[in-house]
């Protein structure tokens, strides 16, 4: 069944999103504990970003799994909600601009 | 800006493990208990404090997500349905924020938990889903085999308008309050919509992350999320949420309810006397 399949594959992505994510944060953590600076700071952001980054990779493969499916009730669905992360991250961007 | 220390990032990792814990268990990703935890308890200013929490939801729904997937107890055509709502109230939410007096929409927060709180008790000793295997699940029902009585649960989701404008809501809140919005979702997919307590708590974890999203990038854009201490809440929940998650199969539904009604209680008492 594709619904299986789709199942998987959002369970890899989540996985690998949690997994790189905590170990930035982690080692990050650990770094700025005992005083290492800079490299702390730039491990610390980068888990933040794939931590962030982990719901919207996901909304893009199940885009992707719906296209090959051939489901476009889904396919507009899902890009739907795509469109409204990036309308965020510009309302984002211009509530920073007038601040 | 608090300065991040050595014994405040042990404070909020262990925070994180309690929340992590309980919200996996219901569903709610934990953000009701940490918001209120750094806000009211380590004096955070709600930015700050609704940010880290921010942060820990996604990280909770990915990883509880991650597993549940893999269980087939998501209802995904549900989930990416709602998506839409969700997604799309948290876009407002973020904007109306800048807006409106966050006293009048806490208050009204409170409310709504308590009239949800009031809903789940009446309902404790209640099967939403009656276990009928000639129910046809239509093209959003689903089925799941229940862990308790071995038996397979086919459901039908009933009143879709009303689970979209839940999940509109519950995506309102999260950018303003900080939270995953599963405390709102929850409790209407199961009392009202026809879905089983654990399809529920599971769609509504899948989701979560994308309505948590558009909240936290805000937030981070901002500078108003403190990447330390974010880190440390956010190892402390994906902590308890693993440990809990082992332990959730054997919680019997009853327990769950009612564990959950009493924390909408207690947040919406906090909604009220918390001091502006």
């Amino acid at each position: 069944m594709s619904t299986k399949h789709l199942e998987r594959v959002i369970s890899i992505v989540l996985r690998t999103g949690v997994v790189t994510s905590s170990v930035c944060l982690g080692v990050g953590l650990a770094l700025s504990l005992i005083g290492a600076g800079q490299s702390s700071q730039l491990l610390l952001n980068v888990g933040v970003i794939v931590l962030l980054a982990t719901p919207v990779v996901r909304v893009f493969v199940s885009i992707a799994e719906y296209i090959s499916e051939r489901d476009w009730g889904f396919v507009m669905l899902t890009a739907v909600v795509l469109v409204e992360l990036a309308a965020s991250a510009v309302a984002a961007l211009m509530f920073n601009r007038k601040l | 800006m608090p300065v991040v220390t050595t014994a405040l990032a042990l404070i909020i990792f262990v925070a994180g493990v309690i929340a992590g814990a309980m919200g996996s268990l219901l569903g709610l990703a934990g953000g009701v208990f940490l918001v209120p935890f750094l806000n009211l308890g380590l004096n955070f200013s709600f930015p700050v404090a609704a940010a880290i929490s921010l942060t820990t939801v996604i990280a909770t729904s990915s990883s509880v997500s991650a597993v549940r997937s893999r269980e087939h107890v998501i209802n995904l055509r549900l989930g990416m349905l709602l998506e839409v709502a969700t997604a799309g109230g948290s876009l407002l939410g973020g904007i109306t924020a800048q807006l409106i007096e966050p006293a009048h929409l806490q208050k009204l927060f409170g409310l709504t938990m308590a009239a949800i709180a009031a809903t789940m008790m009446t309902r404790l000793n209640r099967r939403n889903v009656i276990l009928d295997p000639s129910v046809d699940p239509g093209s959003l029902g689903g089925r799941y085999v229940e862990q308790e009585s071995g038996g397979e649960v086919r459901y039908r989701v009933k009143r879709l308008p009303l689970a979209m404008i839940a999940s509109f809501v519950a995506g309102n809140v999260s950018s303003l309050l900080g939270i995953g919005g599963g405390v709102i979702k929850v409790p209407v997919l199961n009392a009202w919509c026809g879905v089983p307590l654990r399809v529920a708590a599971a769609t509504s974890a899948f989701m979560i992350g994308v309505t948590a999203t558009p909240g936290a990038i805000i937030y981070y854009g901002r500078g108003q999320l403190i990447p330390a201490l974010a880190a440390a809440a956010v190892l402390g929940v994906q902590l308890g949420s693993w440990r809990a998650l082992q332990l959730a199969p054997k919680v019997p539904a009853k327990w769950l309810k009612l564990l959950m009604a009493i924390v909408l209680g207690i947040v919406a008492i906090l909604m009220f006397v918390r001091p502006r």
